[in-house]
Formats: C-alpha cells, sequence, structure tokens
C-alpha cells in the first residue's frame, strides 16, 4: 500500500457508508470501490472495517439489506438506505461541516 | 437490545450470510486484480492481503449482533448446559434443591400475595381506606365482625367532600337464598347505594346498584348477584334480569350481574348477592330501621379525593367527628353510660387506614402465620442456595484441572467467576421453572388447611403473571447467591498451586465449604425449633381439648327467623324439633344452644352484677342460652348449685331471663372468693340495666370461641330467649355418619323449607377451629424435614470429600500406629464442631424471633428448654449420623494403598 495515503479519520467511516448509500443500493465490495473511487485514492480504507460497520448500520436499521442480482450475475448483499439513515446522513454532514468550520477557525485564528 | 436477542436464534442464518458477503467480495477483488494482469495466486494473496484476516472480520461482526457480553454469556450457558448433562447426579441433586426452594416459596407466595397483598380488582384501589374508631366510641350495641361503624356515621362521612370522593358501607350477612327451588345458604352483602359506583365496578349484564336503590326503606326490592352465583347456581341464563330472588322469604328482583372479576371487597367471603342497605330489614331479621339506629354493624370505608393523604383526612375529620360525639350524646336514645365511659367515649378519635385490599377477616386470622410461613419458606430456600453453593465447591475442586488450564491459557478470573455465575444461573432458573410448574399443586395442598368455605369461594391455585414473576426473581437472586461462593472461591485460586497439585485443591475449598455446612445448621436449628414449637402448640391444645365431650357428638344449625319465623313461632319450632329429636332412637342425648360453639364469634357483653355493691364486669363476658340438657350432653359439669328448669320459670308474657349459670373463671375474676349463689345480675353496663338475674349455678370452663378461649361465661336458659334461631347438640348411637340422614329428615318434617346448615361430628369442629395452627404444625415440620435433609446432605457432601482429601494423611497416621478409632474421632470432630457451630449461631437468632411468633403459640413459651433440647438432640443426631459413613471410610483406609497411590 502506498503510504501517501492517509488512513481515514475515526468515526467518519459511517457517514461515508452513508453518502455512498444514499446514491444508489451497493454491495459492499462496490463500496469499498467506491470509497477509494470517490475518495481519488487518498483515502484508505481498511477494508477489514468496512463488514463491521455494515453490519452495525443495518443494526441500527439505518441500512436495509436485501440479497439481489449484481452486475457479474452472482448474488450479492446490497445494501440500501432507510428513511432513518436518510435522516441520520443529514445529522452527520451537518456536524460535520460544523466541526470542519470550527477548525477552520482556529487555523485562521492562529495566522 | 432487542435485535441482539432475537439474533440469539437466528445465528445460522447470519452465518451463512456473512460467508457468503465475504466470498462475494473476495472473488470479485480477485477477478478485478487478474484483469490488471495479476496471477491467479498473486491476486488471490494480494486480495486476502487488502481484506484482513477472515476470521477477524467473522469475529468482529459477530460482536455486532451479539453484544460482547451476551455472546460471552450464551457461550457460558451452552457450555454450562453441556456440563452438566456430564455430571447428572449432580445436576439432579442441585436441581432438586432448587426446585423444592423456590417451589415451596412460590407456593407460599400465593397465598400470602391472594391473602395479603392482592389489591382489589377496582378503579385505583389505593384510594380506598377503612374508617373505624379508637376504643370508646364504641357505646351502642353491634353485631357482625370487626371494624364496625352505624350507617349514619357512614351517611355523614360520605358528606365530607373536601377529603372524600365518597364512602361507602357495607356488611355480610347468611341469609336463607332460593332461586325458585330449594333454599340454600348464602352470603350477602348488604351495601349503601354508592358501593358500586365509588368502587367502580361495572355490571357483566344489567345494572349495578345505585343511591336509588338506597332510598326510601324498604321501596327498592332489588338485588344484584355475583357472575359466579350467575353461571353456577342460574347456569348462566340469559333472561336472569327480572327474575325473582327468594332472601329469608322477601322477593328481591335481579337487576344486574356484576362484573366477572369483582369478587366483593372479603377476600375470603365471597357474596353471592348485593342488596341495597334500604332493603336490610327484610335481610336481617330481629332488627329494623338499621339505617337511622346507631347499632354498629357495618364496615365504613372512603375513597380519598385524589391529593389528599390519609393522614390528612385523618386529622381533618377530628373536628367533625368530635362534634358528632358530642351531638349524639345529648340525643334522647343515647345509653346510659358510667363517667368513665364517658371520659372515654370523648376521647376516641377517627381512624383511617389504607384499605387497598378491602376488608377482611380471614387476612386477620392468617396474617401471622402467612409471614411466620413466608419467613420459613424463605430459609428453606437459603439453605437450598447453601446446598447448591456447596455442591458447585464440591465440583469446582473436582474441575479444578480445567480451571488451572484456562487461567493459565489466559482466561480472566472475572470470566472465569462469569462461568461459574452461568453456571449456578442455569441450575436455579432450571429448578425455579420445575418448581413454579409444581407450585399449584402445593397451593391446592395448602388451601386444604383452610377453612372449607373459603377455599372453595375466594383462593385460587393458577399461576398467574405476578406469581411467574416472583419465581424468576427468586430463581435469578438464588442462582445469583449461589454462584457467589464458588466464584469468590475461584477468584482466590492461585494458579501455580492448582497446576502443581495432582487432582487436588488449595484447602481454602473446604474452609468454605465448613462456613456453609454451619450456615446450614444454624438455619436448619430455626427451622427444627419453630417447627417444635407448632406442634407442641398443636397438641397441647389437642390434650386440653375444648373442656367437653365430642366423641359421638353431631351439631347443626338452624335460623328460623331467616324463614320468616317471629321469635314466638320461631322458638316453637324448635323446641318442636328438640322433642323429635330427643324421642329418636339415634339419639343418646340432646340440646340446643343459641350461639354455636368452637366458632370464633360469640354473643357478648359487659353484664352488671349486683352485690353488696353494684359492680360492671372490666371486660365482655361471654353469653349462651341452653337448653338444660345441655350440661348433661356435653359433659359439662355443674360445680355448685342447680341446672336450669326443665319449663319455662317465667309468668307468661313477662320478658328477659330469670336465672343464669356461670363459670369458674367468671367467680374467680369477677366475684373475688364470694359465693355466687344468689347473686343478681343483669346484662349490660350502664346505670339503667335491671339486674333481675339470679345465679342459680356454677359450671366448669369450658371453650366458647375456640381452644385457646378461657374466658369469663355466663349462660342463661334457652326457654326465656324465645328465638328461632339454635344450634343443636346431639350425642348419637352408631356413628354420625348414619345419624345425619336421620337428623335431616326430622328438621324437614317440621318445615321443609329450613335449610340444616352446618352439620358435623363436633370432632370435626375441633380440628376445624385447630385450622391455623394445623397448618402452621403441619407446614413448618414439613419445611425442617427438608431442611434437615439439605443440612444433612450438606455435612456428609463436606466429610466425605475431607475423607477423600486426607486419604494419605489417615494412611500416613495409620502406618505409624493410630488406631482406627482416632481415624474415626478426627472426621467426628469436624462434623461435631460444625454442628455445634451451626447451634451456637442459631440460638442467638431463635431467641431474637422467637418473640414474633408468641400469639401463635400455645402453653409453651418460644424460647422453651425442651424444645430447644429436642430440636438440638435431633439436629445433632442427624447430622453426626451423616458423618459416621465417611468416617466408617476414614477407618477402612488401607496404609499400603493410600501411600501407593500419590
Amino acid at each position: 500500500m502506498p503510504s501517501s495515503r492517509f488512513p481515514i479519520p475515526q468515526g467518519t467511516l459511517d457517514m461515508l457508508i452513508l453518502q455512498i448509500v444514499s446514491l444508489e443500493p451497493a454491495h459492499g465490495y462496490g463500496i469499498a470501490q467506491r470509497l477509494e473511487h470517490i475518495s481519488r485514492s487518498v483515502v484508505q480504507v481498511n477494508q477489514g472495517s468496512l463488514y463491521p460497520a455494515l453490519h452495525r448500520l443495518e443494526q441500527k436499521k439505518w441500512l436495509r439489506a436485501e440479497w439481489r442480482e449484481s452486475e457479474t450475475g452472482r448474488e450479492a448483499k446490497f445494501y440500501s438506505l432507510t428513511a432513518a439513515g436518510r435522516k441520520q446522513l443529514v445529522v452527520e454532514k451537518d456536524s460535520w461541516a460544523r466541526l470542519a468550520d470550527a477548525v477552520q477557525l482556529i487555523f485562521e485564528e492562529g495566522n | 437490545m432487542i435485535p441482539q436477542l432475537t439474533n440469539c436464534f437466528r445465528r445460522r442464518k447470519l452465518e451463512g450470510d456473512l460467508d457468503r458477503e465475504l466470498r462475494y467480495h473476495l472473488d470479485r477483488r480477485v477477478s478485478d486484480l487478474e484483469r490488471l494482469g495479476l496471477t491467479m495466486e498473486d491476486a488471490r494473496r494480494q486480495a486476502s492481503l487488502e481484506l484482513g484476516g477472515m476470521t477477524q472480520i467473522q469475529e468482529e461482526v459477530r460482536d455486532v449482533w451479539l453484544t460482547r457480553w451476551l455472546r460471552d454469556f450464551a457461550y457460558d450457558i451452552r457450555f454450562s448446559a453441556r456440563s452438566f448433562l456430564r455430571t447428572p447426579s449432580f445436576t439432579i441433586t442441585a436441581v432438586v434443591s432448587m426446585m423444592l426452594g423456590i417451589g415451596v416459596t412460590t407456593a407460599i407466595y400465593s397465598l400470602v400475595d391472594q391473602v395479603l397483598l392482592h389489591a382489589l380488582p377496582v378503579r385505583e384501589p389505593g384510594r380506598l381506606v377503612l374508617v373505624d374508631a379508637t376504643q370508646g366510641e364504641q357505646v351502642a350495641d353491634g353485631f357482625g365482625g370487626w371494624n364496625l361503624m352505624s350507617y349514619p356515621i357512614c351517611h355523614d362521612l360520605d358528606a365530607q367532600k373536601q377529603f372524600f370522593e365518597g364512602v361507602f358501607c357495607r356488611a355480610l350477612t347468611d341469609v336463607n337464598l332460593s332461586t325458585g327451588g330449594d333454599y340454600h345458604p348464602a352470603t350477602a352483602e348488604i351495601v349503601s347505594g354508592n358501593y358500586f359506583n365509588l368502587l367502580g365496578v361495572q355490571p357483566a349484564l344489567g345494572r349495578v346498584l345505585t343511591q336509588q336503590d338506597d332510598g326510601a326503606a324498604n321501596a327498592n326490592p332489588v338485588a344484584v348477584i355475583s357472575y359466579d352465583f350467575w353461571k353456577t347456581r342460574l347456569g348462566g341464563a340469559a333472561d336472569v334480569l327480572g327474575r325473582k330472588l327468594i332472601v329469608n322469604m322477601h322477593p328481591l328482583v335481579v337487576v344486574g350481574v356484576a362484573a366477572l372479576t369483582f369478587r366483593g371487597i372479603d377476600v375470603g367471603e365471597v357474596p353471592s348477592v348485593w342488596i341495597p342497605a334500604s332493603m336490610s330489614d327484610q335481610v336481617i331479621p330481629g332488627y329494623s330501621d338499621l339505617r337511622d339506629s346507631p347499632t354498629r354493624w357495618m364496615q365504613v370505608l372512603g375513597r380519598l379525593n385524589e391529593g389528599v393523604t390519609l393522614k390528612q383526612a385523618q386529622v381533618g375529620l377530628q373536628p367533625w367527628f368530635k362534634a358528632m360525639l358530642q351531638r349524639n350524646m345529648n340525643e334522647a336514645g343515647f345509653p346510659k353510660i358510667t363517667p368513665e365511659e364517658m371520659q372515654e367515649y370523648l376521647h376516641s378519635s377517627l381512624l383511617l387506614t389504607a384499605a387497598p385490599q378491602g376488608h377482611s377477616s380471614l387476612r386477620r386470622i392468617l396474617v401471622q402465620p402467612l409471614w411466620v410461613l413466608f419467613a420459613a419458606t424463605m430459609v428453606l430456600l437459603g439453605l437450598a442456595c447453601l446446598n447448591v453453593s456447596g455442591l458447585f465447591l464440591a465440583r469446582g475442586s473436582a474441575r479444578d484441572r480445567e480451571i488451572g488450564t484456562r487461567l493459565a491459557l489466559g482466561a480472566s478470573r472475572g470470566r472465569l467467576g462469569r462461568q461459574f455465575l452461568a453456571d449456578s444461573l442455569l441450575i436455579a432458573l432450571t429448578g425455579g421453572f420445575l418448581g413454579a410448574a409444581l407450585a399449584p399443586l402445593a397451593v391446592r395442598a395448602l388451601i386444604a388447611f383452610l377453612p372449607k368455605n373459603t377455599a372453595e369461594n375466594a383462593l385460587h391455585a393458577g399461576v398467574d403473571t405476578r406469581l411467574l414473576l416472583f419465581a424468576f426473581g427468586v430463581s435469578v437472586t438464588a442462582g445469583v447467591l449461589s454462584g457467589l461462593a464458588p466464584a469468590w472461591q475461584s477468584g482466590r485460586r492461585s494458579l501455580v498451586s492448582s497446576l502443581q497439585q495432582r487432582g487436588g485443591t488449595a484447602f481454602g475449598g473446604v474452609r468454605l465449604r465448613k462456613v456453609i455446612v454451619t450456615a446450614q445448621i444454624a438455619l436448619t436449628l430455626t427451622l427444627v425449633v419453630g417447627a417444635t414449637l407448632f406442634v407442641r402448640t398443636l397438641d397441647a391444645l389437642m390434650t386440653k381439648g375444648p373442656g367437653f365431650v365430642t366423641s359421638s357428638m353431631v351439631s347443626f344449625t338452624l335460623a328460623a327467623s331467616r324463614n320468616g319465623y317471629s321469635n314466638t313461632d320461631g322458638s316453637r319450632l324448635i323446641r318442636r324439633i328438640d322433642e323429635a329429636i330427643r324421642n329418636s332412637p339415634i339419639t343418646q342425648v340432646s340440646a340446643v344452644a343459641g350461639v354455636p360453639l368452637l366458632t370464633g364469634g360469640s354473643w357478648n357483653n359487659p353484664i352488671t352484677i349486683q352485690g353488696d355493691m353494684r359492680i360492671t364486669t372490666d371486660r365482655a363476658v361471654n353469653l349462651n342460652a341452653v337448653t338444660p340438657g345441655f350440661f348433661r350432653t356435653m359433659g359439662i359439669r355443674i360445680l355448685a348449685g342447680r341446672n336450669f328448669d326443665e319449663r319455662v320459670a317465667r309468668p307468661s308474657g313477662e320478658m328477659g331471663f330469670r336465672s343464669a349459670i356461670v363459670n369458674e373463671s367468671f367467680v374467680k375474676r369477677f366475684l373475688d372468693g364470694r359465693n355466687p349463689l344468689g347473686l343478681r345480675i343483669g346484662v349490660g353496663s350502664g346505670p339503667d340495666v335491671k339486674t333481675d338475674i339470679e345465679i342459680v349455678g356454677v359450671m366448669s370452663d369450658f371453650s366458647y370461641r375456640g381452644l385457646r378461649d378461657e374466658s369469663e361465661q355466663a349462660f342463661v336458659p334457652f326457654l326465656e330467649a324465645g328465638s328461632g334461631d339454635a344450634t343443636f347438640y346431639v350425642r348419637v348411637r352408631g356413628t354420625p355418619e348414619s345419624a345425619f340422614q336421620t337428623l335431616r329428615a326430622i328438621v324437614h318434617n317440621a318445615d321443609p323449607t329450613l335449610p340444616v346448615m352446618d352439620l358435623r361430628t363436633l370432632d370435626e369442629q375441633v380440628s376445624r377451629s385447630l385450622n391455623t395452627e394445623h397448618m402452621l404444625a403441619t407446614l413448618s415440620g414439613g419445611f425442617s424435614l427438608m431442611a434437615l435433609v439439605l443440612s444433612v446432605v450438606g455435612l456428609y457432601g463436606v466429610m466425605s470429600f475431607v475423607v477423600t482429601r486426607r486419604t494419605r494423611e489417615i494412611g500416613i497416621r495409620l502406618a505409624l500406629g493410630a488406631d482406627r478409632w482416632s481415624a474415626i474421632w478426627m472426621v467426628l470432630r469436624d462434623a461435631l464442631l460444625m454442628i455445634l457451630a451451626g447451634i451456637g449461631i442459631g440460638l442467638p437468632v431463635i431467641w431474637f424471633l422467637g418473640r414474633l411468633i408468641v400469639s401463635q403459640l400455645y402453653d409453651v413459651k418460644p424460647f422453651d428448654l425442651t424444645v430447644i433440647t429436642i430440636a438440638t438432640l435431633v439436629l445433632g443426631t442427624a447430622g453426626l449420623s451423616a458423618a459416621v459413613v465417611p468416617a466408617h471410610r476414614a477407618s477402612g483406609v488401607n496404609p499400603t494403598e493410600s501411600l501407593r497411590a500419590e
């Protein structure tokens, strides 16, 4: 693994997953691919932590899962966003934005 | 929490899905990498490297499914269950211990709950209060049970709207009831018109009684019947509304059926019919205008307003109450009383008690016995827990190697402790489940100890949610408690020592087990002493007997007044029946009494005695009216003076009694050695009481209300009472059962509509009056037997373990020349020490607890030395015999073999 990619900040994985799934239902491998793709290969997701996160979100009823045919013709487990998940995504985006603004403010103050 | 729990049950599917999901990921990645030009082998390696360890992901996902501790716990339980199945004898012993402990506790709790704790099934029972007055207010006559007040008080209190939403009153009475055919005795509840409305009880059919029904006297001949009565006596007829009931020969129209769940406000006495107080003249013969009289005959209950506390109401009502006392005193009909009584009267105050469970005389009788028994079962349960603890400790030492290995492999002590907890919880829950399943049987057996009519009507043996919750709570508590000792022990275990010793254990395990056995012996001693006390009490009461003959005696009661007889006609009828019985070939001797004996109740009143000076008895004297044959029939001796005349002595047209026979206690307490014969007495305490009854005789003491009764008594001639209500006492030839038929026929012959009540032998009446004592003696005896078995098993377990542990030491001693008796003594001394220590701990506890049960005892002190000696001997013998077997084994140790084994 190239070391130029930094590891994903703690606690943001859930938000990213919700964001990706909000565009369209996706299976685990697809989510992993898109995570890499969207973040233009700058965020390194430990793929091992993806599945526990998916199951956690499913258990919290933010994601819904169903088995259906994937693009290769094989059955895959597709995750899609529930209404509660959509609400959660808004909340997380909002708090992320506020955190980012706050951090920005602190940096500007320092200058 | 909920999704995690449901996940427990769909493990397999979840695992399969996860497996498929991860395999899909890997396969896709491999084929993508191959497309980028890697060889299949490289692609495989690369893909699984990126994903990380499969097992680790699976584990992490499993943690999501079930939170960590839940998963561990599930493993523990499964592990426990598997190891229990491998050691069935251990498992059965432990489960049976728990089953006994929890089953018995649950059964007794079922009665405690039903009789003592259960709130009435009415609207907000928490706001109900019982209204009574402190001693001194009771100057007016009364009849009935306890907490008696008059109807006018109830009516006035109902107007105190700043405290009460309303106040109602009720009285229970027995009536002769016919639905068209035969007459049967039944229980009726006479109620004020607001009774149903204030309780919030709805009709199942028709309507309930209302304020209008309690309007003008005798103008509303209506009744509401109970659901049970409707179903059993009327076959659940749909057209029951408008039907006629004949209550004491008066027709009442059924206007409604009460809700299924409502069984009156007395858990021991379930009424068949509710009748408005406006009809009390019809229902209670011999009284009229009860609603306007100061006669005390009803219990008064109120519903407090929302937000008003009992205390506020009690304090706030005193001015009203005092004013009422003053007002009453100035009224014309107020009885003449002495100045002291006047003082007491004016100082009495109103007393409110919370009554969410209603009012019950059964509760009054059973409250102490039931708590005593409940405490005994708790002790038994504690013993069962200790037993299971001991068994676990024994098993723990057998599992030493396993545990040592687990520790060595890095299991934390907490984790191991949790395993022990899972073990004991599993045992306790299994035992609890079985115990709860057996509880209904036990409850049915318990109810058999109570008076029959109560058992049939009022109490049920079913298992409801409350009981299940109780059993579950008790099981979990018992599980945790019995798991504490083994868990603590495992926490102290030293890893090194447990691996060093081959198949052995640290000696701390034995010490803890000895402590447990000592505690068991202490607990058992309290139960054995308690049981011995109750058995002695029962025995003393049975030996003492009622003071009159009971064998070959039959009694039954007639209430002619309830069949519309006037006093004159009724007394004529009774005399006719008495004649017929005396002339019957089945009869040896027979007699009539106005009030039945040994039923708990009596006719009582203070007595005014005119000797050199006029005195009034300081407490009520028990009165009865009997025929002259009574003394001979019952085998009661007339010690001085004479019997009553065979014929009415007073001139016709004149009322009242002319002669009386008092008992020895009466003479001893009130006459102070003076000659009673010729003294004149009167019934009542006021200055107006005429003392025109001459004491003509003195009779020996005998029991009236019950076997414990040692009261002062004064009996008057039944023939002068002129009453149609009487109890017959007949000494029969042949078996009592064969006499029943003849007696019924004689009554039927005299009046076919007159029900024969309480037809039974006097022996049965005696044993009925000892219901509570029987229950206490039998149950506590049974409990202490169980306790003995449990602690003997515990003692045996420890001692045989000790012998096994010390085989080598014993072998060496024997090889060095010690004789076999010293080996036996070594074991017995250990056992004896535990037994003595247990007794030493138990005695102060018994001394302390004994004072709480004094009122249940008879002719024996709670800390009776004989009793304690007997109990100690029983326990000591049982304990030592449990130690004899291991001791014998110790003496049989073969020195050579025991040394070679090491």
